[in-house]
This record gives structure tokens, C-alpha cells and sequence, in this order.
């Protein structure tokens, strides 16, 4: 991730969202997807990815499934009913975010 | 290029060697790398899996993977506490709650009805206390042949099993002991007291008894790979 703490706010947000979108993925497939959507400006790193998945699987919000690809195993995380609910807010609130910032950082734009 | 069983071997190794000592998180780890390093394959064929290895484990930062252990303790941790207190919920909704009012009222009015309370007091939380060490020991020594068996060890059940860091529960009582011979002068006190001695005695129930007896449930909605595992 760039190193920014206005984007470690946010990296749980990032997750959920994607896995709204994609109903399933596991970890190194996220890191490739933001790479890829954001064209490399935003690099989640794996220090900090595993830990934030971690932390929302133990708040019942992912759920996991584990299936054998490739001669290995391979952890899936999807959301749970509580984490799609959670997720909507999460979008909604950081989009009110934005829009405050916005309008912070550039007030004419607002008017 | 996909990566051999061999060098999956290795990666395990790998994990283990920076200190990832449970099963759990060295298979997610484990899949990760392999799959950076074949994504390095792609892009340049020639790069050696040991060389590809090393770049990868580079961006984990300094410390390797010692923060994501540490995180990954905190959240079962966490999810080991919720479940223990989702437990502990349960037995006030109907109709256990009606047999845990019987029990507090009934220790209510056996410690009413006594003279010295207190000695009473320290002697029920003395064995609650005793019992709960001896049976964590235990527990832990029974899981630690069960791990040796298997090689693998699963956090979560560590944690369920004994590792539980519920030093906190025997702080509890010490408090009490110390403030019961004030607090016992009138009934409320006595109630509270009484109270306090059914909750621990339920919170040691829960984790000695009723989550063991489920660990297997837990540890397979946790890890859907113990369930893989242990079929093979």
C-alpha cells in the first residue's frame, strides 16, 4: 500500500468492497486485483492484507473455505450475511468521507 | 510453470523456519508465496525458486511474518473470547436462566445462613481457582502429545484447549476475597458475592467443559482445512 495513512483507514473498506464484487477470493488474488483496478498506484502490502483479513474473519464478517489448487491448499474469504449488511455501510460512510473532503480541500468545487 | 510438491515442502519449511508455528496459517502463507513465485516465473522463466522466494518474503517488511502471526493470535484470540461469552449469554436467556437464578439464590441463602461467610468465600473460589489451573495443565499436556502426533498445530485449538490467557479470570476473586468481609455486612452484599461465585463457576463450566466438547465444531467452521486434513 502506498505509504499513507489515509489508505490504511481504508484498507478494510477495499476488501469488503472487492469481495462484494467478486463474491470469493483469497489473499494474493486481492493484492493482484487492486494493482490491477488502481494500475499499480496502490500496492496492498502483505503485511498488512493477512492481518486485516484475520481481524474481519474473527468479527464474523468473512467467512473462509479452503479448497485444494495446484498441489496446495488455497484459503478462500467471502463475505457473511452480517459482512454485506457491513459493507454498505462501510461504502457509505467513506463516501461521505470523501465528499467532505472534498469539499475541505476544495470548496469551490462544491458551490 | 506451476511449482512442484516439492517445493510446496519447501515453502512449509520456509514458514516454519520465520516462526509460523501453526498449520493454519503456514497453508495460507504457504499458497501465497507459491503463488508470487510462479506469477515471477511468468514474467522472467529463468529466475531461480529459491531467488523468487526471497523477493517475495522481502515485501513482507523486516520483520517477515511476524506481524501477521501476532495479528492472527490477536483474532483468535478475540474470536476465542466472543465465543466463550456467547456461551456465558445463554445461560441467562430462557430457560437456563432459570436454573442459574436457582443457583444463585440458592447460594444466596446458603451464605446468608452461615457465620464465618468469608472463609466460606475463600475456600469455594479457593477450589474454582485450584481446579481451573489444574485442569488447563492438564488439557494443555494431552493437546501438546495431540500436536506431536500430527505435527500440526492449530491455534485455535491451543487456545481452546488450555493456552486460553484467562489470567484475568483468578484476578477476579482475589479482589473479592480481599473486600468480602466488608462487603458481606448486608444481604446485597451477600448477593453479589453469591452472584459473582455462579458467574465464575459458569465461565470455568464453559471453557473447561462446554467449548471443548464443541472444539471440533469451532475448529472446523475456523479452519475448513482441519476438517481436510484430519479425513485424509
Amino acid at each position: 500500500m502506498k505509504n499513507s495513512q489515509l489508505y490504511k483507514g481504508s484498507l478494510n473498506t477495499i476488501i469488503m468492497k472487492l469481495l462484494e464484487e467478486q463474491h470469493r477470493m483469497y489473499g494474493y488474488e486481492i493484492t493482484q486485483k487492486v494493482k490491477e483496478i488502481t494500475k499499480g498506484e496502490l500496492n496492498i502490502t502483505e503485511g498488512a492484507l493477512y492481518p486485516a483479513l484475520h481481524k474481519l474473519e474473527a468479527e464474523g464478517l468473512l467467512d473462509v473455505e479452503v479448497e485444494k489448487v495446484d498441489n496446495r491448499l488455497r484459503k478462500y474469504y467471502k463475505l457473511t450475511e452480517k459482512g454485506t449488511t457491513e459493507t454498505v455501510n462501510r461504502l457509505a460512510e467513506l463516501e461521505e468521507f470523501i465528499k467532505n473532503m472534498q469539499t475541505i480541500v476544495n470548496p469551490k468545487l462544491s458551490y | 510453470m506451476k511449482l512442484k510438491p516439492e517445493q510446496i515442502d519447501r515453502l512449509y519449511q520456509f514458514t516454519r523456519q520465520h516462526y509460523v508455528e501453526w498449520y493454519d496459517l503456514q497453508t495460507e502463507l504457504v499458497d501465497h508465496l507459491a503463488n508470487s513465485i510462479e506469477a515471477q516465473w511468468e514474467e522472467n522463466p529463468k529466475i531461480s525458486f529459491e531467488d523468487a522466494l526471497q523477493i517475495e518474503f522481502k515485501k513482507f517488511g523486516v520483520f517477515g511474518f511476524m506481524d501477521v502471526v501476532e495479528q492472527r493470535q490477536l483474532a483468535l484470540n478475540k474470536k476465542y473470547n466472543l465465543i466463550i461469552w456467547k456461551h456465558f449469554k445463554a445461560f441467562f436467556t430462557i430457560p437456563k436462566i432459570i436454573i442459574t437464578a436457582g443457583i444463585v439464590g440458592s447460594t444466596f441463602f446458603f451464605l446468608k445462613s452461615l457465620l464465618f461467610k468469608a472463609d466460606v468465600v475463600l475456600l469455594i473460589f479457593g477450589i474454582i481457582v485450584l481446579s481451573f489451573y489444574f485442569s488447563i495443565i492438564y488439557f494443555s499436556r494431552k493437546n501438546k502429545k495431540a500436536s506431536q502426533l500430527t505435527n500440526k498445530k492449530w491455534l485455535l485449538k491451543e487456545i481452546i484447549l488450555g493456552r486460553s490467557s484467562l489470567v484475568g479470570i483468578t484476578y477476579l476473586p482475589i479482589q473479592i476475597i480481599i473486600h468480602s468481609e466488608k462487603v458481606m455486612d448486608n444481604p446485597y452484599g451477600i448477593f453479589i458475592i453469591s452472584f459473582l461465585i455462579v458467574a465464575m463457576a459458569l465461565i470455568e463450566y464453559i471453557i473447561l467443559i462446554e467449548v471443548p466438547r464443541k472444539a471440533e465444531d469451532y475448529l472446523k467452521e475456523t479452519y475448513p482445512e482441519y476438517a481436510l486434513e484430519n479425513a485424509n
